[in-house]
């Protein structure tokens, strides 16, 4: 019974607690394609490369998150790019989207999401992964 | 036949896109929910890193309901997120409506209404990107083709992207 107490009392405050006290992620590296995750993650079209580029701008713009999707399939929300202070409609993942990305940051995860914090963008490859040959241009074909 | 399907699916999925909360769009992983929980920034809520007002439509929201923190990737209006449908609710507790997408990769959640006390009135969908952009560049069918930003991003390099490819072909 006492555990029990100790237990719920520990979980009534541990939210509170976490959601103001400043906190660090685990340092990472991560390489894959900037997506939106509307798209990307429910898979409602094809939301990957040149057939979904225009798609992925203004979706970007839109203010929906962007995320990295890297080669596993993983996701990881991206929260801060670099220097810029705006997560929603940020003009420098408006310039790369869609780009083949290798980034360094801080990787936060919580309830299933991987949030990442990115710091540099260490590797810019361009739009490399080419798929308007077999997709098209999604939605709407033009 | 794949790029066909495609082109008639896709589509057609897009522009029912419900006017009113609640509404399935027969994705995979969706479930419909409906709960109450509080607007949150999200970078505050995992950092500790909090500006006013949850950063004054900066920064993305979610919400928190029974201790799980939820994403709010999209709104009601095509190509948007609810960021501007939340802020009004940043640190209140609200109750939502919507889709959520339990994709094993990344849950994430569409908000489609929200209304301010649980039960009580009817849920106001999440069209608030809409009516700001109208309100700042004018009455357009389609905002994602008119808008400014979008326009002179995909200017530079075309709709795949890249100089060196053309569409059509």
């Amino acid at each position: 019974m006492k555990r029990t107490l100790i237990a719920a009392a520990l979980l009534a405050f541990a939210w509170p607690a976490a959601a103001q006290t400043p906190a660090a992620g685990k340092r990472v590296q991560v390489s894959g394609e900037i997506v939106d995750t509307w798209c990307a993650v429910t898979g409602i079209m094809f939301g990957l490369g040149t057939a979904h580029h225009q798609c992925a701008v203004w979706c970007a713009v839109g203010g929906i998150p962007v995320a990295i999707r890297d080669k596993d399939g993983q996701f990881y929300m991206v929260l801060r790019i670099e220097n810029e202070d705006v997560s929603v409609a940020a003009p420098k993942i408006v310039k790369i989207q869609t780009h083949q990305v290798t980034v360094d940051g801080e990787l936060f995860e919580r309830d299933g999401v991987k949030y990442l914090l990115v710091d540099k963008v260490a590797d810019d490859k361009g739009i490399v992964n080419l798929t308007h040959d077999e997709h098209g241009v999604v939605p709407f074909g033009e | 036949m794949r790029r066909l399907l495609l082109s008639l699916a896709i589509p057609a999925a897009l522009l029912s896109a419900p006017a009113f909360a609640a509404e399935a769009w027969g994705l995979k992983d969706e479930k419909l929910v409906s709960f109450s929980g509080q607007v949150v920034d999200i970078l505050c809520t995992l950092k500790g890193d909090c500006p006013a007002a949850c950063g004054g439509g900066k920064r993305q929201l979610g919400l928190v309901s029974e201790g799980r923190l939820y994403t709010a990737a999209k709104s009601n209006t095509l190509f948007a997120g609810a960021t501007k449908d939340l802020l009004p609710w940043c640190g209140r507790t609200i109750e939502i409506d919507g889709l959520l997408v339990e994709n094993p990769a990344m849950p994430i959640l569409m908000v489609q209404g929200i209304r301010e006390k649980a039960g009580v009135g009817d849920f106001a969908p999440t069209d608030q990107f809409e009516k700001d952009w109208t309100a700042a560049n004018g009455k357009a069918d389609e905002w994602w083709r008119a808008d400014p930003t979008a326009k002179a991003a995909l200017a530079d390099n075309g709709i795949l992207g890249r100089k060196d490819l053309k569409w059509p072909k």
